[in-house]
């Protein structure tokens, strides 16, 4: 019966040790988590931030007058060619590169 | 008799000694458990306080939930608005020290304040939190901040941002201080979608929103509406690209635009989306529908004569050609001279009740409704009589919105299937089995007709072509009503195209209001001169985009 006691009363302490040492580690791990989802909440706001630069930097209208300062214009009818001419082209590029 | 010695009860000294020793070893357990319960309590004690913080704020904070929100993409992904971090400035009138100082200092930064009503509020010290100012720029608050003054504080919160600017300004809305859709796609989104209520700047993890508009196309159209505007000095302009077999809206414009940041800027009538919520008598375009009813009703072909060299008499009324014709004209020709006469003759040969149900069974007598918001109801002829009948065949005693309009002609090139529009990107559009309103012989029909109003000799929608692109077409050009009638000096000009013709694939409508004939238009305003070319202008510029394949010139005419 006492040797019953005593383990019990050992295993009450061990347990309790380990019931604080678990107590411990959670919140630890919990503050780490906590930092970890800090870093992931600023990322995600820089990306926000970045994305709507992104948006605003490529929007049509800025896009539109660089290129025509450039000299770019919509595509005319005539600068569309079949891909199978284009292929024919290259195969009489590369024979006349052979020879 | 020793036994007696310890009171009869038979313990003997071992025993008690053990007893003794016992209570020791109880007292030990009892002691520790008691230092263990005790540790723990405190362990509580200090966890509550901890968190006592945290519940105080929460309880002061009621007063500031916004809402975060899911961005908006077009058709591609690329962003049209997404929310941001944005600085906020509150004042506490307890701490406040000096209130003249304070608000003469914070029109510095701000000058556009109210100072009286600020005043007002900071006088009240009961109160511990004021707004000063919401959703400023960053560069503003540490203005502010600079200031140095007490009783100003900041806090982060939510603001809508649209990157595009003005672009789409219709279609996107708007939303709140509270960042709550208000028009637009934002109120759709706050009715069907969901947004969800936040107490601290915590971005939305929704998906994005995919709209059907492409801002390629969106912006082509803004600008060539825009480059419209001035040629023409119109009081307005409008315009929309629709995916004719999936009823997705590619683009939509009005002009003025409006600019989402600056929601009070859509209220007056001047920003009105004309596309939706406007209803306009759109004139000869109209005569596509009576047409098509025409073919599709048996009342006539292509090739069947009309004899419109008289006007037409209804009451007081008469209805006269623009170019009155001094011989009878083919159904053909009727559509591509427009001839009112003809289109008349051609609805009161059906009769009203057909007319009326050909109109309903396209949706032109009801309400439509879109993501957008609810589209303007058509305002119909109060009787389908004679007269009624006349003036519907060429587009007047009807006045519906743009958008209404091109979804029917959109059924009428969809080999009959209804299109519903949609701002939506649809991915199953080409599953839904609807039955054909019309045959698909009258729509390959409509399609030919279109087709020689912008390729044919005499059609007047010449200026549409764009080379390579089989674009068809129809004007309509409509005398804007004013007091005591109609006015020819200030018109409604459209062009309602489509392409490619071989198989109709994109519906474009343009409408001009009260463009102005210059030298470039042999001082014309009809479409013909004005919008037809803003037509033939804007397909050159999105044909590629949308994927259409050119033909060679010389087969495509």
């Amino acid at each position: 019966m006492r040797l019953l006691n005593v383990t019990a009363f050992f295993f009450a302490i061990a347990s309790a040790l380990l019931l604080y040492g678990l107590n411990y580690d959670t919140r630890r791990l919990e503050a780490e988590v906590h930092a970890k989802e800090r870093i992931a909440e600023r990322a995600r706001e820089d990306i926000a931030v970045l994305k709507a630069e992104r948006g605003t930097l490529t929007r049509p209208d800025r896009i539109d007058t660089f290129a025509r300062q450039l000299g770019l214009s919509p595509p005319r009818v005539d600068q569309f060619v079949d891909g199978r001419e284009v292929s024919a082209l290259n195969e009489r590029q590369e024979g006349s590169n052979g020879r | 008799m020793a036994a007696d010695v310890y009171g009869g009860s038979g313990q003997t000294p071992a025993d008690i000694r053990k007893r003794r020793t016992r209570s020791g070893a109880e007292i030990g357990v009892y002691a520790f458990l008691f230092f263990a319960f005790a540790e723990v309590a405190i362990h509580l004690l200090t966890l509550a306080l901890d968190h006592q913080g945290g519940v105080t704020l929460a309880v002061s904070e009621p007063v500031a939930t916004s809402f975060s929100r899911p961005d908006i993409v077009d058709r591609n992904g690329r962003l049209l608005a997404t929310d941001l971090e944005a600085p906020s400035i509150y004042a506490d009138p307890g701490i406040v020290v000096d209130r003249d100082e304070l608000v003469e200092k914070l029109a510095t930064v701000l000058p556009d304040i109210d100072q009286k009503d600020l005043l007002r509020t900071l006088s009240d010290r009961s109160r511990r939190f004021v707004w000063v100012r919401r959703g400023v720029s960053p560069k503003i608050a540490q203005k502010v901040h600079d200031l140095g003054l007490p009783g100003l504080s900041f806090r982060y919160e939510l603001k809508r941002a649209y990157p595009a600017g003005k672009l789409a300004g219709h279609v996107l809305g708007s939303v709140n201080v509270d960042n709550r859709g208000l028009t637009g796609i934002e109120k759709y989104i706050d009715d069907s979608v969901g947004v969800d209520p936040i107490h601290a700047a915590v971005l939305s993890t929704r998906p994005p929103v995919r709209l059907s508009l492409d801002i390629g196309v969106q912006h082509a159209l803004e600008d060539e509406l825009g480059d419209a505007e001035k040629r023409y000095h119109t009081k307005g302009a409008a315009g929309i690209v629709l995916n004719i077999k999936t009823g997705e809206v590619l683009a939509s414009s009005s002009l003025p635009r409006v600019d989402p940041t600056w929601p009070t800027q859509a209220l007056d009538n001047k920003h009105l989306d004309r596309m939706m919520s406007g209803t306009y008598e759109l004139g000869s375009v109209f005569k596509t529908l009576t047409i098509a009813m025409a073919f599709d009703e048996g009342i006539a072909k292509p090739d069947t004569m009309v004899d419109v060299r008289q006007p037409l008499e209804v009451g007081r009324f008469t209805v006269k050609d623009y170019h009155p014709s001094n011989r009878p004209l083919s159904v053909t020709e009727v559509f591509t001279h427009s001839s009112n006469v003809g289109a008349g003759m051609l609805a009161l040969q059906a009769g009203p009740d057909k007319l009326e149900s050909f109109l309903r069974k396209f949706g032109m007598l009801t309400q439509l409704k879109t993501e957008e918001g609810t589209v303007a109801p058509p305002q119909l002829p109060p009787k389908w009589g004679k007269a009624a009948t006349i003036t519907v065949a060429f587009g007047h005693g009807i006045a519906v919105a743009p958008l209404q309009f091109a979804a029917a002609a959109a059924t009428i090139l969809n080999d009959g299937k209804p299109v519903h529009p949609t701002f939506l990107r649809r991915y199953d559009a080409e599953a839904t089995d609807e039955k054909p309103l019309i045959t698909k012989m009258t729509s390959r029909e409509m399609a030919r007709l279109m087709r020689l109003n912008v390729s044919g000799p005499d059609g007047t929608g010449k200026k549409a072509d764009v080379p390579g692109y089989r674009v068809g077409g129809k004007t309509g050009t409509a005398d804007v009503a004013k007091r005591g009638g109609y006015s020819s000096k200030s018109v409604i000009s459209s062009f309602l195209g489509a392409f490619p013709m071989d198989d109709p694939q994109y519906l474009t409508f343009i409408v001009l209001f009260e463009p102005k004939g210059t030298k470039e238009t042999h001082w014309q305003h009809t479409a013909g001169y004005t919008a037809a070319p803003v037509t033939g202008r804007l397909i050159a510029r999105i044909a590629a985009q949308l994927g259409v394949k050119p033909m060679d010139v010389v087969a495509s005419q």
